[in-house]
């Protein structure tokens, strides 16, 4: 399909919203950019009902429920225009006018271009099998129900830039800028949020806490960011989820993994480790190449009640619940399936979170590798053992001791942070503060909406 | 403390849990209701890991019985045998049962194992045909989550499947590869993969994937191997109670002889009584008649469901010999899963007119644990003493023939003089495993074996004594089903033919035993009993 034809859809567009037919090619051409986008991991709650909305977004002001973005008229977004959904996805505003809240990253889809808009918009008119049933809806306390506090948080963080390409970089660096920074939206997590849950850009991909996940540094820091693996380490990782002795994605990541990456051309993942590689280095402490094979299997074999209850048992804890997987001695298995635990980041002391998040939560993801699936041992029901709060520190201490570099230590009270979703010392300071700004934003917002009737 | 339920469940174990889901999903209230203590996968683990190498070959080791609740268990008395040979099944009572320690393996019965008495005349019919049962095999399948071959060629029963097994095999070992070859070659005999509820190679049911541990007896470290004990969370999350460490010691009728209450001993000796509309007893084929024994009142005083005076008879188990022979090449056996695959051709044939049928087993328990001794008792040390132990791990083979056994009324499990902790008294049985099965050792099985043997070059071949079997732990036959009400115990559901809301699905329920392990078939009839236990309730 040439441009032309393809403006010429894109005029249609504007009046006849869901009622024409798109080229099979550029519907196919949306749903690449769909899959680069992620929208089915938060779009979609049951499995069988993808883009039906009705999924849970945990975020520091409370539950916010993802919609239906189906072409159903009556529950989804089959009524949209073109421009509707334009100005929905890039600056987070609906067909009828309310503010969408900034867990969707229109900040980053912004970057967008019009082309892969107007793909994007034939793919969910046309690709996607409408849903006629309501999802869930948001409703925040005050004062974040008010939808329109979030005009003066747009005003003072929203970016609404197209991405342009750098002429003094490779095109296979820009496309792997427009990928990371657009719709790949990276830095939704990897970047660390200021007092006004903002991304902080002097700290870009430096590393953010995301529910109980740390989200690390991709900064190209050899130490604390990813700048001593290469390039095809990267696309391997996007690829697989996992990086051979260094590290595997869980959580988000590994949804990301699942739905996006993994479905990417090798050509896309490239031009993204290209990119990447190329992200301002911002230091912190090291994350990888620490620690060592071994174990204590010895000190406690044959020797004392093999009662778990037993306070100081980290060893005993590891042996019962991961060695079975992940070895006796904690190398994991020859083809890393099962990853060793030693010169990986979740057992750096940096990313101990993410240790007790794996623990807690477990590991699950999907790529042509096959279906990587390490169970809970939290209270879920499938989980293979309910480890208290405890226990998961005793095992953290002892692999961060016996596998790592010894440099941070888990209290109980920290497994339990994590557990309810999240440090939430941080968590309770950001909604105080956003409390507070949210009176002065709600100012903002009626100033600036009544200067604009005025002038209207 | 919950004192009433719509369906009361006796037993956590495959059994008690499949029928209990199926009730949930319905939309039933479900008390379950276990005799034994609820403990962690990882504890088993540590329990185990802590024996003494010379007790890690007992499957129930790594399960110390509670007081409350004895089960079979090394130096502590609680079934006792009588008669000719020794009946000494293992069996366990935790949360989760018997399950916990089971190898997984799951095989079907033939169409023909289902009508002994009309094709070969022995033994007893089923109360219907492989045709009705097929469905509820696939559910078990599903529900399990058994892997099995897709190639009909290595398939058993040997038949068209109705739907394919929802994973696909685990690879066979180095050494189980070469057996099966020579098999093949030597002898024409097909060693197939055994179908096993183990996730192969991927995820399923929300549980890992097997990562070859070789350790499903007595514990899947991992959770890979499907236990009951790994459903147990997601039936209270759909709102089922759970009690353990709760022991039903009475069955209670009332009016039209139905069952109105269950009475349990809590840890504490002190009693409770539970009232129900539905009651299902699933404690394994020793424990259930026990309980119906235990259970006799006025109206029942041979004790419930026994207007037959079947309760307790037709015990029936695999009765197996094993042998264990050394070959000149090695084999290297212990990768995978501890069973992995068998001669089951063997197990059909006209010749069950006279005797019984035999399945060969080739375990795939790496052979280290239970040749350290021999190599020890060699008297070589130091450099020698390893190579030995390295030489006969890799060259000793252990197959073990299983054979089917005939219900007969004499195999009967009754009500001992002898009490157990809480005063209760403790199963006895009479165990002759028959001239049927021993004509089949000595003429039939015993010359195969020497087959086998030879055929994989084995310098050191030992006939089985043809009166020494041990016990499998496939307990089968106490609460016999029919369509006959006066020569059985449960019909085709499951469900008492003297107690309209009584249902005693499980292995007791079994008709013949065939040779493959009996866990499928019982789940499959515990679907078949859950169908009729919520189509009972709807109506009502």
């Amino acid at each position: 399909m040439t441009m032309k034809t393809a403006l010429a859809f894109f005029a249609l567009s504007a009046s006849m919203a869901a009622a024409q037919t798109f080229p099979d090619d550029l519907v196919e051409r949306g749903r690449y950019v769909a899959t680069a986008s992620d929208c089915v991991a938060c779009h979609t709650g049951p499995e069988d009902k993808p883009f039906g909305g009705n999924h849970r977004i945990a975020s520091p002001v409370g539950d916010i429920w993802a919609g239906n973005i189906t072409p159903s008229t009556t529950h989804g977004i089959g009524n949209y225009t073109e421009q509707q959904f334009a100005d929905a996805v890039r600056r987070g505003i609906r067909a009828d006018g309310a503010n969408l809240y900034p867990a969707m990253p229109y900040t980053a889809f912004a970057k967008i271009t019009d082309e892969d808009i107007h793909a994007l918009y034939a793919y969910f008119m046309q690709g996607v099998a409408p849903i006629d049933e309501p999802s869930q809806q948001t409703t925040l306390e005050f004062p974040f129900n008010l939808r329109f506090s979030m005009i003066g948080w747009n005003l003072m963080f929203r970016d609404t830039a197209v991405h342009r390409d750098d002429p003094a970089k490779s095109a296979e660096w820009n496309r792997g800028a427009y990928l990371a920074e657009g719709p790949g939206h990276c830095s939704t997590c990897h970047t660390p949020r200021g007092m006004l849950m903002q991304e902080d850009g002097s700290l870009h991909l430096a590393g953010a806490q995301v529910g109980p996940w740390f989200a690390p540094n991709i900064t190209s820091d050899k130490d604390a960011g990813i700048g001593s693996w290469q390039k095809d380490e990267i696309v391997a990782y996007l690829a697989t989820g996992r990086a051979e002795g260094k590290s595997q994605a869980g959580g988000s990541m590994a949804e990301a993994v699942s739905h996006s990456f993994s479905k990417l051309t090798k050509d896309d993942l490239g031009a993204i480790a290209t990119y990447i590689m190329d992200v301002p280095a911002i230091g912190g402490p090291a994350r990888f190449g620490q620690g060592e094979a071994g174990n204590l299997t010895a000190s406690f074999r044959g020797i004392e009640s093999p009662d778990l209850s037993d306070p100081g048992k980290g060893a005993q804890i590891y042996s019962a619940n991961c060695a079975s997987c992940h070895g006796y001695d904690g190398q994991g298995t020859q083809d890393q399936y099962y990853p060793s635990l030693f010169h990986n980041s979740d057992t750096s002391g940096a990313g101990v979170n993410n240790f007790v998040a794996a623990v807690l939560n477990g590991v699950d993801r999907k790529t042509e590798e096959g279906h990587v699936f390490m169970p809970p041992f939290g209270t879920q029901p499938n989980a293979f053992n309910s480890l208290d709060d405890g226990q998961i520190a005793l095992l953290a201490n002892y692999a961060v001791a016996q596998f790592g570099d010894g440099q941070m230590t888990v209290a109980a009270e920290d497994v339990a942070m994590i557990r309810a979703g999240g440090p939430t010392s941080n968590m309770v300071r950001n909604v105080r503060i956003l409390m507070a700004a949210a009176g002065v934003l709600v100012l903002i917002g009626t100033v600036v909406f009544l200067r604009r009737r005025k002038t209207a | 403390m919950t004192s009433s339920s719509q369906v009361i469940v006796v037993g956590t174990g495959v059994v008690g849990s499949v029928i209990a889901e199926h009730c949930l999903d319905a939309g039933l209230e479900v008390l379950m209701i276990e005799a034994g203590p609820r403990v962690s996968r990882a504890q088993i683990v540590e329990n185990y890991r802590n024996l003494p190498l010379g007790a890690k070959p007992d499957a129930t080791a790594s399960y110390p019985p509670a007081d409350w609740a004895p089960h079979p268990f090394h130096g502590l008395e609680h079934l006792e045998s009588t008669g000719p040979n020794k009946y000494d099944p293992t069996y366990i009572r935790y949360a989760g049962g018997s399950t916990w320690h089971w190898a997984g393996t799951s095989w079907r019965l033939t169409p023909e194992d289902m009508q002994l008495r009309s094709r070969y005349g022995v033994g007893r019919d089923w109360a219907f045909d492989y045709e009705t049962i097929d469905p509820y095999y696939n559910m078990t399948e599903r529900k399990l989550g058994i892997c099995g071959p897709a190639d009909p060629a290595d398939q058993w029963p040997v038949r068209t499947r109705s739907m394919p097994y929802p994973m696909p095999h685990l690879p066979l070992s180095q050494g189980e590869r070469k057996f099966t070859e020579v098999m093949r070659d030597k002898l024409g005999l097909r060693n197939v993969p055994v179908a096993q509820a183990r996730n192969s190679g991927m995820p399923y049911d929300d549980r890992p994937a097997c990562c070859a541990n070789n350790n499903c007896v007595p514990v899947c470290p991992v959770g890979a191997k499907y236990d009951a004990a790994t459903s147990l969370n997601r039936l209270e999350a759909k709102g089922a109670t759970i009690l353990e460490n709760s022991v039903v010691y009475r069955v209670e009728t009332g009016e039209g002889n139905r069952i109105v209450a269950v009475h349990y001993y809590d840890r504490d000796k002190t009693s409770h009584r539970v009232t129900g509309e539905h009651f299902v007893i699933a404690c394994n084929g020793v424990e259930t008649p026990r309980l119906m024994l235990m259970s006799a009142d006025d109206r029942n005083p041979n004790g419930l469901a026994n207007s037959s005076d079947q309760v307790g008879r037709n015990m029936m188990d695999h009765p197996q010999q094993g042998y264990t022979f050394t070959t000149v090449e090695p084999y290297w056996l212990g990768a995978g899963p501890v069973v992995n695959s068998g001669i089951m051709e063997t197990s059909q044939g006209d010749f069950r007119a006279d005797h019984a049928a035999v399945y060969f087993r080739l375990n795939n328990f790496a052979r280290n644990r239970d040749i350290a001794k021999r190599a020890m008792s060699s008297g070589k040390v130091g450099r020698a003493l390893d190579e030995e132990i390295r030489r006969l791990t890799a060259t000793s083979l252990n197959v073990v023939a299983a054979f089917e056994m005939l219900p007969d009324p004499n195999n009967r499990l009754t009500l001992s003089a002898q009490k157990d902790w809480l005063g209760l008294p403790r199963p006895s049985v009479y165990w002759d495993v028959g001239d049927y099965v021993r004509r089949s050792s000595a003429e039939y099985s015993n010359p195969l074996a020497q087959r086998i043997a030879e055929a994989v070059g084995a310098t050191d071949f030992k006939p089985a004594s043809p009166e020494k079997f041990s016990t499998s732990k496939h307990i089968m036959g106490g609460t016999i089903m029919g369509n006959d009400p006066a020569t059985s115990v449960v019909d085709r559901h499951s469900r008492t033919h003297d107690h309209a809301n009584l249902y005693l699905p499980g292995g007791g329920a079994m008709a013949s035993t065939a040779c493959g392990n009996s866990t499928i078939t019982m789940t499959a009839m515990a679907f078949m009993a859950a169908e009729a236990l919520v189509s009972e309730a709807k109506g009502a």
